[in-house]
């Protein structure tokens, strides 16, 4: 239902990302084949000569501007919709909130319904992103010139995009704590609006309040822990340590707030 | 028998309910009447639990509220409860899908008497439409109560006509209905009992037939008295 009602956002950011992303290396593919007949055609020299061959790793770092917008716009256009997927169903004409809280069923579902919803955006979205690679190779590998082209690895053309490097990372230590750090903060994200939506003015106060503190939490082991520094006063392994039972924590006390307070303190 | 004991809900710094007790039984119509701003939506919503209540009780056949309560109380809010960009007919769906008392065969019964097309968006309904589906989504459902938060508000006679309808067919008959009006004059001869609200609480709450013939006085006579205290 929820993943229903985002469907054409979703297509949309798909879309674009897509025609950006593949227009972005088939100008740069055509750009370079350019370059290299106006070379041949000044100099009379073959281009293999004075330029590398084509590769789609190199033109994914040269275009990792155009790579990186329809990024950025899902990321930007996911955030609103955190806010978004809660407020919708209070306000206009068609307050779904209404309904939902009169379902005969727990109201943690609701929760975890909106909370799977946009995770599933998010993955979609990198999932989607990790297709586009090898299209994007192969565009590319039908505009260049076979015998000009250098064959390049897609975890290259990843590694050479800087967004990327944060986006699809190599590791599953890099992919725990990037995502790790955005479901922390989703998660406090919802446990601050539906404080709002439980104390009105109020509850902007005890929002942003909390969101300020758990933030606070976040980095205080990065700060005073010397977890970014190996003179700290702890082992590395131990302020880790920390750090992951301090999210932990975030995380058990933002779900828990934020179920506690859908089941006994939110109103229409 | 919906029953409500010492309801307090404050809300912007004073107290909307402020002790408030009735009773609705099943198979009476129970109206609620008051002023503008007399809490009588608020009452529907802390009901249905779509607002927390500082102090009191409410009691749905002498239990505790709970998700169970779903299932035997409906509520027809004065506005839409579905989003926009469904039609009719997946809203019908959607109930399908959650309410284990849905009765899809009344559904589909109430919207072919109040001429509802299913393909619809919902969005693109009339005010009058909309109440008309919202009564189909509130009655379909095989409840023992159902909360009607003005049913006739902002409505075109025929529509009012077709809702008024309804009050007095089977749909209603073997069900306790609580509902807050306005138009009392409309629904005066299909309301059992009346409760006026006042200050938060219930300054009266009589049986509609026993007052016209022991005193002679309507609904509206006796709000007057109330309200002129």
């Amino acid at each position: 239902m929820e993943i229903h009602r985002f469907r054409y956002i979703l297509f949309a950011l798909m879309g674009l990302t897509a025609l950006v992303q593949m227009c972005a290396i088939a100008f740069n593919a055509m750009g370079e084949i350019n370059e290299r007949n106006v070379y041949f055609e000044q100099t009379g020299r073959a281009p293999e000569e004075f330029f590398a061959a084509m590769s789609y790793t190199r033109a994914v770092q040269e275009t990792q501007f155009w790579f990186a917008v329809p990024v950025g716009l899902s990321i930007a256009v996911l955030v609103i919709y955190a806010f978004l997927i809660w407020y919708r169903d209070w306000f206009g004409r068609g307050t779904f909130a209404y309904r939902l809280l009169s379902l005969p069923s727990e109201r943690r579902n609701i929760y975890f319904a909106k909370l799977t919803a946009i995770l599933t955006f998010v993955f979609v979205l990198v999932g989607f992103q990790l297709l586009l690679m090898p299209i994007g190779r192969a565009i590319f590998a039908m505009i260049a010139p076979a015998d000009q082209l250098q064959p390049s690895y897609i975890a290259d053309a990843i590694f050479a995009n800087q967004v990327f490097k944060i986006l699809l990372p190599r590791s599953f230590a890099e992919f725990f704590v990037n995502y790790g750090l955005g479901i922390i903060s989703l998660l406090v994200l919802f446990a601050s609006i539906l404080l709002e939506r439980s104390y009105r003015w109020l509850g902007i106060v005890y929002g942003l309040a909390y969101a300020g503190f758990c933030a606070l939490l976040m980095v205080y082991p990065l700060l005073a822990l010397g977890l970014n520094y190996s003179t700290g006063y702890f082992y590395t392994e131990e302020a880790y340590a920390i750090q992951m039972a301090i999210d932990g924590l975030i995380v058990v006390a933002s779900v828990w707030l934020g179920l506690y307070l859908l089941k006994k303190k939110v109103s229409v | 028998m919906i029953e409500l004991k010492g309801v307090r809900k404050r809300y912007r710094g004073r107290y909307v309910l402020n002790g408030l007790s009735f009773t609705a039984e099943k198979g009476n119509i129970t109206c609620l009447i008051g002023m503008n701003g007399a809490g009588k939506s608020t009452v529907m919503k802390a009901i249905m639990g779509l607002v927390p209540v500082k102090e009191g009780q409410i009691l749905v056949d002498g239990k505790p509220r709970g998700r169970w309560m779903y299932e035997k109380i409906s509520f027809v809010p004065d506005h839409l409860t579905m989003p926009l960009s469904m039609k009719m007919s997946e809203g019908l769906t959607f109930m399908a899908d959650f309410y284990a008392s849905w009765n899809a065969e009344r559904a589909a019964e109430l919207m072919r008497f109040f001429r509802l097309e299913p393909g619809e968006k919902i969005g693109n309904l009339s005010k009058g439409t909309a109440a008309k589906y919202n009564l189909v989504l509130g009655l379909a459902p095989n409840s023992d109560y159902v909360l009607m938060d003005e049913p006739f508000s902002g409505i075109d006679l025929f529509s009012r006509e077709m809702i008024a309808d309804v009050f007095s067919s089977e749909l209603i008959e073997e069900r306790g209905v609580l509902l807050t009006t306005h138009e009392i004059g409309e629904v005066e001869h299909l309301i059992d009992k009346a409760v006026i609200l006042q200050n938060g609480k219930a300054e009266m709450e009589f049986d509609c037939e026993t007052m016209r013939s022991e005193e002679g006085k309507s609904i509206v006579d006796v709000m007057r008295e109330v309200y002129s205290r």
